[in-house]
């Protein structure tokens, strides 16, 4: 794992029903720490999943800089692991293929692959699924494998768009208390865009709050962890957090 | 009653009343043709009744024309189809992969996919000659563009996070093209691969009759110069039930395996 350093990142769209140039990131810079959780909160259009996109390299930036370990980045690279809103699990391949995809990618060898395959399933709680097909799991489920499938690739940096946005809120709960559980257990640098801001509340190490492609205000959470849902949802520096958080989303 | 008594494996079950389903109509067909035929005193040139044909059938069969005729056309399928097949899936794969190729050559492939068939035939004729080069050719036009369209489709519909997830997972070109957009458009190319080939079957047919001395089609033309019409009638029955077997056994499992095992949804 890695740290990763936004410089001055700015992203400019044509919007062709306009015919004008749109800014969607505005000079953003950040620097997230090797081993930090941080998540990006704001409302739909502040520029969230575009600085996301960019960072993963699925949209090109139109200036500034993204550096990872202090190299420059352009374009995707496994460097950079994605967890997606709508899983992208490949439909074709099992759940312990789709979780080795990446080392297989790589070349790692068939035994080794299988270590790998027992190691993260474990870790998702999802070893008696090894042979399914994704279409076979529930949504709650198929996350679980989306995430471990990007952790087992061994990513400088875990980028997380809106992951659990598409499952039902006591799954969510669920997945929110797992994941904080595996930060806690291997610390990955992770990036988390969402628009719900007890949930970046609840994961992060520090909240930023974006504004019309801009960064608003940092928001450092000295929560204690391990983190549950039991614990928080009463704890009154959990509810004056989320306030303020709240408060700067809504003032955005 | 005892539960074992009403319990029964349903899968069998199903098969057989699918069955059954499906061959009844063609079976009361054969009982209303003999009727009419009965009835009504049809002369046996204008629609012989089943016993002729049955003889006549058996009669192909026992002095082996029958089975020259159906390898010689399936032989012919299965050439045009491969050839078919393995240009088609490799340019339907390499269009769609760019947006902008694949937007310029969409309504050529639906152009040429309308054309394909019986309409090549005479210029198949005069390009090749008579024989299996020009049937060859008909049965390649129409499963090429039907395939590489259907293929261009499958590759272009693949949702764009799967080949973004790929590529952070660090494949190459070619494992992009490998791992992820040939399995994506695996279900679309089997699609196409079943239409194509129920296009490939009809233009065989017409193709038979103008272009070879052996085949379906030819036995069917024969026939009718003789004024065998119990061998024409026969010869139309053994070219409908080998496409049924063809594709009911063959090529809908096919489709339904890659389409429902991966729980995608068939988009063409």
């Amino acid at each position: 794992m890695k740290s990763l350093a936004l410089e001055n990142l700015s992203k400019t769209y044509f919007d062709p029903y306009r015919g004008t140039q749109f800014t969607a990131v505005k000079d953003v810079s950040l620097n997230v720490e090797e081993g930090d959780f941080v998540a990006v909160v704001g409302p739909s259009g502040c520029g969230k999943s575009t600085i996301l996109n960019m960072i993963a390299g699925f949209v090109p930036i139109t200036s500034g800089r993204i550096l990872v370990g202090g190299r420059e980045v352009k374009g995707p690279g496994p460097d950079r692991g994605v967890v997606f809103q709508s899983f992208a699990l490949f439909p074709w391949k099992t759940v312990s293929e789709n979780v080795t995809f990446g080392p297989k990618m790589r070349g790692v060898g068939k035994a080794e692959r299988a270590k790998i395959a027992e190691e993260y399933l474990a870790l998702a709680g999802l070893s008696h699924a090894a042979d399914r097909y994704p279409n076979e799991l529930s949504g709650g489920m198929q996350q679980r494998v989306g995430v471990v499938r990007a952790l087992a690739n061994n990513p400088d940096v875990l980028l997380m768009d809106e992951p659990f946005a598409s499952v039902d809120a006591q799954t969510r709960m669920t997945l929110q208390e797992e994941l904080t559980r595996i930060w806690e257990e291997r610390r990955p640098t992770i990036v988390f865009i969402t628009h719900d801001v007890s949930e970046a509340v609840f994961l992060a190490n520090k909240v930023v709050v974006l504004s019309k492609g801009n960064v608003l205000e940092q928001v450092d959470i000295p929560l204690s962890r391990p983190r549950s849902w039991d614990r928080l949802v009463e704890d009154d520096d959990f509810k004056a957090l989320s306030n303020q958080v709240l408060q700067l989303v809504r003032s955005a | 009653m005892s539960e074992q008594a009403v319990t029964f494996s349903p899968m069998p079950y199903r098969r057989t009343w699918q069955a059954v389903k499906f061959l009844t109509p063609l079976l009361l067909l054969v009982v209303l043709w003999q009727l009419i035929v009965t009835l009504f005193n049809v002369n046996p040139r204008i629609f012989p009744d089943v016993p002729t044909v049955v003889r006549a059938g058996w009669g192909t069969i026992a002095d082996g024309s029958l089975i020259s005729h159906v390898g010689a056309s399936l032989w012919r399928v299965s050439v045009g189809t491969f050839i078919g097949i393995v240009t088609a899936v490799p340019l339907g794969i390499a269009m769609g992969v760019s947006r902008g190729v694949s937007d310029f050559l969409s309504p050529l492939l639906r152009f040429f996919s309308v054309l394909a068939g019986i309409a090549w035939i005479p210029i198949a004729t005069l390009w090749f000659g008579y024989g299996f080069g020009a049937i060859t050719f008909v049965i390649f036009n129409a499963v090429f563009f039907i395939v590489a369209y259907n293929t261009l489709l499958g590759v272009s519909t693949i949702p764009m996070p799967l080949r973004h997830a790929a590529a952070s997972l660090g494949v190459s070109r070619w494992q992009m093209l490998t791992h992820v957009l040939l399995p994506g458009a695996l279900p679309n190319i089997v699609t196409g691969i079943r239409t194509g080939m129920g296009f490939a079957w009809r233009g065989l047919i017409a193709a038979e009759m103008i272009a070879t001395n052996v085949g379906l089609g030819y036995m069917l033309f024969l026939a009718r110069d003789f004024y065998r019409t119990e061998v024409i009638v026969f010869a139309m029955i053994v070219i409908g039930i080998i496409w049924l077997v063809l594709d009911r056994l063959l090529l809908a499992p096919l489709e339904r395996s890659t389409i429902e095992r991966w729980g995608m949804v068939q988009r063409s």
